[in-house]
Order: C-alpha cells, then sequence, then structure tokens
C-alpha cells in the first residue's frame, strides 16, 4: 500500500471554536437534542455569530440535523450530514464539505449519551429504553465491539508480561487531570489501590478501565481558515486528518496489535502533516479503555512495544500525579474519556482547540501551538488529526 | 442449498446472533453439530465470519466447509457480568476464547471453553471443538485437550 502525502485542504479550513455542556456520570431529564441545542447556543453567542451564518450541520446519527436545524432556528443549510462517531468523521466530513464549497460555515456537535445499552441505571429510565437499540444483546460468545479491546488486552498482558498497574496510570492520568476541569464527570482522586481494588467487569478489565457513560454535548464551529479569522477566538487549522482501517478488522480476526486502524493513522498523519511528536505540546490519545492508550503511544512512535507502560512511569510528574511526557507534554489535560467522559472523541478535540486557543483556564499549557489527536480504537474507527495556530 | 430447516425456523433460532443470508448456512450446521466455515472453491482460503466472496481471490465460489474445530487459544477473557444468555451465571465468570484454528494460520473461532475451571484455562493452549444446548439450541464451545499445554 502507498501511503499518499496528498493534502490539498492543509490549513484552508479551521475551527473557530468549541464549546460544551459539561458532562454528568448520572442520567439527566434531558434529551439528547436538549444537550446538543444548549452546546451549540452557547457556541454561536460566543462565536458572535447568527442562525443566519451557519449553511452546514453535522453529528451523530443520534441527533439529525434537520432536528437541530429546526430546534436553533437556522434559516437555510447548503449541506448536512449524520455520519457514525467516533467524532473525527464528523471533522472530516465537515471540513470537506466546507474545503469543497459545499457550504461555508459549519456547525458540528456530539452528544455523549448514557443509552440503556451502557448501564443498568440508564436502562431504569423508561425514556431511555425506547430509544433505538445502538447494540446487539443476548449472546455471550463473542469478541464484539468493546469486548474485543478486553481481549487484545488480555492478550497485550500475556505477549508483553505487563503488570496491570501500567494500565492504571492511564486511569489515574486521567483522573488527576480532571480535577482542573469543572466539566468532567469524574473528579475524586484516584490511587492506585483504587484501581487495583475495582470492579472486575470483563477480565482482565475492570471498571476503571472503561470510559464513563456520560450525559452532554459539544459543539464546534468549522469553516474556512480565511473566515475564522475575522472571528473573536484564534483559527485552530486542520493541517492533516485522516481515518485508518485494514482488511483483517473484525475483532477476533485482528492480525495482532502490531496491524490494525492505529498503524494506517500513524502512517498517513505522518505522511500528510507538517509536524510530529517531538513538535507537540500536549497530546490527545483516545482511551476508551487504559489498552487504547498503551497501543497509541507506542503505535505513534513514542515508545516500542509492549513498552508503554514503563514509558509512562519513566514519564510520570509525582508532584501532580500525572502523565507529563519528556517533562512538558502533558496527555488528556481535560481528563479524557475516563473521567471527563466518553465523549467518542469529541472531548479530546474540544480540549484540543482550547488549549491552542489559550482557553484552556487553569488547564492551560503555557504557549501550547500544535498538537496530535490520535482518535478511535483498534477495528473500526482509528482516526487521526493535526492541529495547530499560526 | 436445501436445508432440513426452513428459512423461517432458521432465522427465528439464530435471530439474537444477526444472521443473514451470508452466515445461514454456518448456522444450520449448528444444528447438525458441524462447524462450518466458510471457504473458497478456487483458492481453498478459509475466512470468517462469512462473507459472500473470498477477499484473496475475489471468487464468489465460497461455500461453507467443515473444520474440525482443533487449535489453540489466542485471545482469552471472562466475563464478569454480561448479556443475559439462558443458563449463564457469571457469579463464576464466564470464559470466552478466540481459537486459532488449525485449517489456516490466522483463522479464529470465538466461543466459551467448557469442561475446566477458570484458573486451567490460557493462552497458548490447545482445543477441540465440543457442543451443548443453550435453550434448546446446539452451542460450539472449546473443551482443552489433555492437560496443561
Amino acid at each position: 500500500m502507498s501511503t499518499s502525502s496528498r493534502n490539498p485542504m492543509k490549513d484552508l479550513v479551521a475551527f473557530a471554536g468549541a464549546a460544551t455542556t459539561g458532562f454528568s456520570a448520572h442520567n439527566t431529564d434531558r434529551t439528547p437534542l436538549s444537550l446538543a441545542a444548549e452546546a451549540c447556543s452557547k457556541l454561536l453567542r460566543e462565536c458572535g455569530l447568527k442562525a443566519s451564518d451557519i449553511d452546514g450541520i453535522c453529528g451523530p446519527s443520534s441527533v439529525s440535523a434537520g432536528d437541530l436545524q429546526n430546534t436553533l432556528g437556522i434559516p437555510e443549510l447548503t449541506w448536512w450530514s449524520n455520519p457514525p462517531i467516533p467524532f473525527v468523521n464528523q471533522v472530516i466530513q465537515a471540513a470537506s464539505a466546507v474545503h469543497a464549497g459545499v457550504c461555508d460555515t459549519v456547525l458540528v456537535y456530539h452528544v455523549p449519551y448514557r443509552h440503556a445499552f451502557f448501564t443498568a441505571s440508564a436502562l431504569r429510565d423508561p425514556f431511555r429504553r425506547v430509544m433505538p437499540a445502538i447494540a446487539p444483546g443476548g449472546n455471550p460468545d463473542t469478541m464484539w465491539g468493546p469486548i474485543g479491546y478486553t481481549a487484545w488486552a488480555s492478550r497485550y498482558i500475556h505477549d508483553y508480561n505487563v503488570p496491570k498497574e501500567r494500565f492504571g496510570l492511564v486511569a489515574i492520568n486521567d483522573r488527576s487531570n480532571a480535577q482542573d476541569n469543572p466539566g468532567a464527570a469524574m473528579r475524586e482522586p484516584m490511587t492506585m489501590d483504587d484501581y487495583m481494588s475495582a470492579r472486575m467487569v470483563r477480565w482482565p478489565l475492570c471498571l476503571l478501565d472503561m470510559d464513563v457513560p456520560v450525559d452532554g454535548a459539544d459543539a464546534f464551529i468549522i469553516t474556512t481558515t480565511e473566515r475564522a479569522r475575522d472571528l473573536p477566538f484564534s483559527p485552530v487549522m486542520i493541517n492533516a486528518a485522516v481515518l485508518g482501517m485494514v482488511d483483517a478488522n473484525v475483532e477476533d480476526q485482528t492480525v495482532s496489535l502490531e496491524h490494525h486502524g492505529h498503524h494506517v493513522v500513524a502512517k498517513a498523519l505522518k505522511a500528510k502533516s507538517d509536524f510530529w511528536i517531538d513538535d507537540i505540546d500536549v497530546y490527545f490519545p483516545y482511551d476508551g479503555f487504559t489498552i487504547i492508550t498503551l497501543n497509541w503511544l507506542e503505535n505513534i512512535g513514542f515508545c516500542g512495544r509492549g513498552e508503554a507502560g514503563d514509558f509512562l512511569a519513566a514519564n510520570w510528574d509525582a508532584e501532580k500525579n500525572r502523565i507529563l511526557i519528556n517533562g512538558r507534554i502533558p496527555v488528556n489535560p481535560h481528563g479524557g474519556a475516563l473521567s471527563e467522559g466518553g465523549t467518542q472523541g469529541s472531548g479530546h478535540i474540544r480540549e484540543a482547540i482550547h488549549q491552542l486557543q489559550g482557553r484552556a483556564g487553569v488547564r492551560q499549557v503555557a504557549n501550547a501551538r500544535r498538537t496530535l489527536v490520535t482518535a478511535g480504537g483498534f477495528f473500526y474507527n482509528a482516526q487521526g488529526l493535526a492541529l495547530h495556530r499560526d | 442449498m436445501s436445508r432440513s430447516i426452513s428459512d423461517s425456523d432458521l432465522v427465528s433460532t439464530f435471530a439474537h446472533l444477526g444472521i443473514d443470508r451470508d452466515s445461514a448456512a454456518h448456522y444450520a450446521g449448528r444444528l447438525e453439530h458441524l462447524l462450518l466455515i466458510n471457504r473458497c472453491g478456487e483458492c481453498s482460503t478459509y475466512h470468517h465470519p462469512p462473507r459472500p466472496m473470498c477477499a484473496k481471490c475475489w471468487s464468489t465460489d465460497v461455500a461453507a466447509t467443515e473444520v474440525t474445530g482443533n487449535g489453540v487459544i489466542d485471545l482469552l477473557i471472562f466475563l464478569h457480568q454480561g448479556p443475559q444468555a439462558p443458563g449463564v451465571d457469571y457469579s463464576t465468570p464466564y470464559p470466552v476464547a478466540s481459537v486459532a484454528l488449525d485449517e489456516q494460520a490466522g483463522l479464529r473461532f470465538t466461543a466459551t471453553v467448557i469442561g475446566s475451571p477458570n484458573e486451567e484455562i490460557a493462552i497458548g493452549q490447545r482445543v477441540t471443538l465440543d457442543w451443548f444446548d443453550r435453550a434448546g439450541v446446539p452451542t460450539p464451545a472449546f473443551r482443552l485437550v489433555g492437560g496443561a499445554a
């Protein structure tokens, strides 16, 4: 396979802003549409945009573009789409539509939601029970979907003799960072004892290896970099964006942890972008399961096979109880999927934008200019974004 | 392909496993305690789950073909909780294994492991195929071969 460096959209499309409702790990009495409308209206006000300034809408299928347009009173659209998550799908489709001239300014949103499938307490809410099922049930003899991550975590531990405490560093990093994020769902400090004694869900992964089902929404404006320069916040330019998938993509048929979607993303993102891991100021690896973060660190080139846990221990900021790569690069400073909430990547991208715009409050990384977001997992949804500012 | 069961009965028996026309022969095989894996009639390559075409040579001459079910545990987890299924009690963690089948490198089939305490089940152990009934439906499972590998 050839990896193309062709990238005609480079830096011509940008995020003008991002906003969030914050996230709750308890059932709210809100619909996904209500949460999306709150995040979107907040962002439009912050950016000084009117409803009539928007001519594109893109978000997950759980809230249709039409319902959101109707709710916000956006008079006319020339483009909309509801692709599947995770969230770099939405970003790439919106940016491509802007670059192609199908529309000029897209309102992009995501609504992480405590669907009945995720938790017993979500299942108790009758309004959630009548929502369309998002996953099959009734068959324990499968490595389908989220279970596949447990299967490969088990294999990783077996192949590299990795102590479970190394997975715990990913969870503790997120929790320590979430303490500085008022919008995070889980902010109580976490010790290694807390992690090691957490309820086992699917051996070898426990409750704290898995992201937190939350209610909440993120919203974004994607437009031309030229247009974004006229808006209040500095543009965050999309330097490169890719998805990655291999042919052996079924969870139990994946060739190995050395050959899956992450490797396609790493190769293609590196070929298309102008900067790489030594050049970034903050890093956003996906963390829907702890094993995904460990494997991203290896697959993006921070360390060798099976070495991610040792790498985290060697790059640990003992004072703040979190990862600081080379004493400089924080990892998921918003608390990630494991502590801010399971946002399928939208939280990572929102925080990346706020960091590069200098709007991350007490979490601000000094003079942050460049970042990589490596979203998604191994099988059907690996994704990458290279973002920077002037 | 002629079957002894109607399409309607076959679909209702396996609806919860996501049966479709491409996987129908595999599920029909289960009713006769046969583990059938799609194999290409042109280049002899196996693949799973069942697809309508061989990914190696694009032949549509693929047929559900019996395999021994002998192999080695490649992936292994124990469910401490999981979907409701007849006879599954997660109070003893429920093993699920992806087994590399002897027929072809990299070809795996996923099922539970029966007949051994969880402490004896591990990645790398040889297994053979067995069957048990779940709510009256034959269900494939693996059983450890001999002692520890």
